[in-house]
């Protein structure tokens, strides 16, 4: 008896982790089966659940309506730089926060971290007003610069570098270690893990930015892949290319799936970190 | 060791200062900015220092206002029914996941989690199709269950719901992993030691998991709350504030006013307002965690 009921009770737990599966994926699924359905399937009615002839013709079409090649490469440009800065100024801040004592540390750091909080519609009037006098919209630096001072990153940081034993510090000082030399070459080879979560992070974060890039971008050839994806919804709102435009999104998502699949790890951790022992 | 002294103030500016100078620069700055044009009244075509004062007027006309009052009302329901409906839901979903011995659990905890890294520019669009009402597959799903087909986001009555479903799928997989991280904090023992004194698994989970995950829970609380009173994008690409203002959001609503109408005073009060909300309740919140932990 309590064997059936084992059992039974193993089985409802296999149809919920099915369920969310399915409500997880099914959107994923649809987009990719409607990607490659041709023109006239995607009209069909009703609408078929898979491409019954699967074709790539909407992939080569979505790289002709819209300059869909340089969206990825300008996207790649910018969400590259504003990582690799904001790594590089996390980890220098995060070490200050970390491991050396000045008046007022304290107040800075929840000043710091206060910032976390503020949203970025709060700043865009403006921050555009300000890129605008620069002549810097239509420009890489406005996509870039307002990103890499990151509160969360410097957060991050602290966190990791607080945990590495001071006498190193002191031991590479010993050894006539320059400031200099004591981050980048002791202390930044032990950040492996920290700078894996705090790039993810960032890069996924840039990479899906929407609001500040539609204000500061106007001409198709500076659209990010998110932009290109908004103006692609707005050319063809009509259901006719729906296969171009969801061949767009597969591409437009592919980079973060891969690296989360890849890391995922390292987001769960940081996703814990923020969570928990924040 | 004097030397050594100096360099490390030297070096406190050179490594503070790229990364707190530009949140200064960006953040800090831009904020008391925004706070300056609220009490002005600006188009950002002369120039900033000669915007004439007008005092409070920016916020008087936009609480005059029954499209930004709507906005603020939809802003509201979208944050209160995102909480009161995605928190349960990672609460049950996680302590189910952690528990359960099924193999491929961790499968499930990735595919959930895959939805809050894509863009949601891409979320939206693609859900977009998902509710179509002739060629959206939710409606031949319905027809199964014998259920009429929906109109989804063409409805006044639906298209806000509608919304709120969207940001469930996209982002309780992340309030789920925040849920598991706390469970895995809770040391085992304190099962054990119930389960000796006769504790049912129910009354285990209400009095021991409950009150000990009560740290995560406040910060999903107050994350979900912060990030869903600025929801833009999904109501910029589906449907622009409509039908009849029904989607209307604050920040949408700021984002016309700003860059169509080239309101700056009013989209600042806008901005403001909002931000006002979110900092009272945020403020609210810590001092609920502060008080559970």
């Amino acid at each position: 008896m309590s064997l059936i009921l084992r059992g039974s009770k193993r089985s409802w737990a296999y149809i919920w982790l099915g369920v969310i599966t399915v409500i997880s994926v099914f959107p994923f699924y649809w987009m990719v089966s409607s990607s490659l359905k041709t023109s006239k399937e995607i009209m069909a009615l009703p609408p078929h659940w898979w491409a019954t002839h699967p074709s790539l013709q909407a992939y080569s079409t979505v790289f002709h309506v819209v300059a869909f090649a340089r969206a990825i490469g300008n996207s790649f440009v910018v969400t590259g730089t504003a990582t690799l800065g904001i790594l590089v100024t996390s980890i220098m801040a995060g070490y200050v926060f970390a491991k050396y004592r000045f008046r007022g540390k304290e107040t800075l750091f929840t000043a710091v971290l206060a910032t976390m909080m503020v949203p970025s519609f709060v700043t865009l009037v403006p921050l555009y007003y300000f890129f605008n006098r620069l002549n810097l919209i239509d420009n890489y630096a406005a996509l870039i610069l307002p990103n890499i001072g990151n509160a969360f990153g410097i957060f991050l940081m602290r966190q990791f570098i607080a945990g590495i034993p001071q006498e190193l510090i002191e031991a590479a000082r010993i050894d006539g270690a320059s400031e200099w030399t004591v981050l980048w070459r002791v202390i930044t080879p032990l950040l492996g893990p920290a700078i894996a979560t705090l790039g993810l992070f960032a890069f996924v974060f840039q990479w899906n930015r929407f609001l500040w890039p539609l204000t500061v971008v106007n001409t198709p050839n500076m659209y990010t892949v998110v932009l290109a994806l908004n103006s692609l919804e707005s050319y063809t709102s009509s259901v006719k290319f729906a296969n171009v435009v969801m061949a767009g999104a597969v591409v437009g998502i592919l980079p973060s799936v891969l690296l989360f699949v890849w890391l995922q790890k390292y987001f769960i951790r940081g996703v814990a970190m923020t969570g928990i022992k924040g | 060791m004097k030397n050594r002294l100096a360099d490390t103030r030297v070096f406190t500016g050179i490594y503070l200062g790229p990364g707190v100078g530009l949140i200064a620069l960006f953040v800090v700055v831009p904020i008391l900015l925004t706070a300056w044009v609220s009490f002005h009244s600006w188009n950002m075509l002369t120039p900033f220092a000669t915007m004439p004062y007008v005092g409070l007027q920016n916020y008087r006309q936009i609480f005059g206002d029954p499209v930004f009052l709507a906005a603020l009302r939809n802003t509201i329901v979208y944050s209160v029914a995102s909480v009161a409906i995605e928190l349960p839901l990672a609460l049950l979903i996680g302590i189910f996941l952690f528990n359960t011995k099924a193999r491929g659990s961790h499968w499930v905890r990735t595919a959930l989690f895959l939805p809050y890294v894509i863009p949601n520019v891409a979320v939206a669009i693609v859900w977009g199709y998902l509710y179509s009402p002739i060629y959206g597959p939710f409606n031949i799903v319905l027809s199964w269950f014998h259920i009429p087909a929906q109109p989804w986001l063409g409805s006044v009555h639906e298209a806000l719901m509608s919304l709120i479903i969207l940001n469930l799928w996209q982002t309780v997989g992340y309030y789920t992993v925040i849920v598991i991280a706390g469970l895995t904090e809770i040391p085992q023992d304190y099962y054990e030691a119930a389960s000796i004194d006769g504790a049912t698994k129910w009354q285990a989970t209400r009095h021991i998991t409950l009150p000990l995950l009560r740290r995560a829970v406040t910060f999903i609380v107050i994350i979900l709350t912060i990030n869903s009173l600025q929801v833009f994008a999904p109501v910029y690409i589906l449907t622009q504030g409509g039908p009849a203002n029904s989607t209307n959001v604050v920040v949408y609503d700021m984002y016309r006013t700003a860059f169509n109408f080239l309101n700056m005073g009013q989209a600042s009060a806008m901005v403001f307002v909002l931000f006002l909300v979110i900092l009272v309740l945020a403020v609210v919140e810590l001092r609920l965690l502060a008080r559970a932990s």
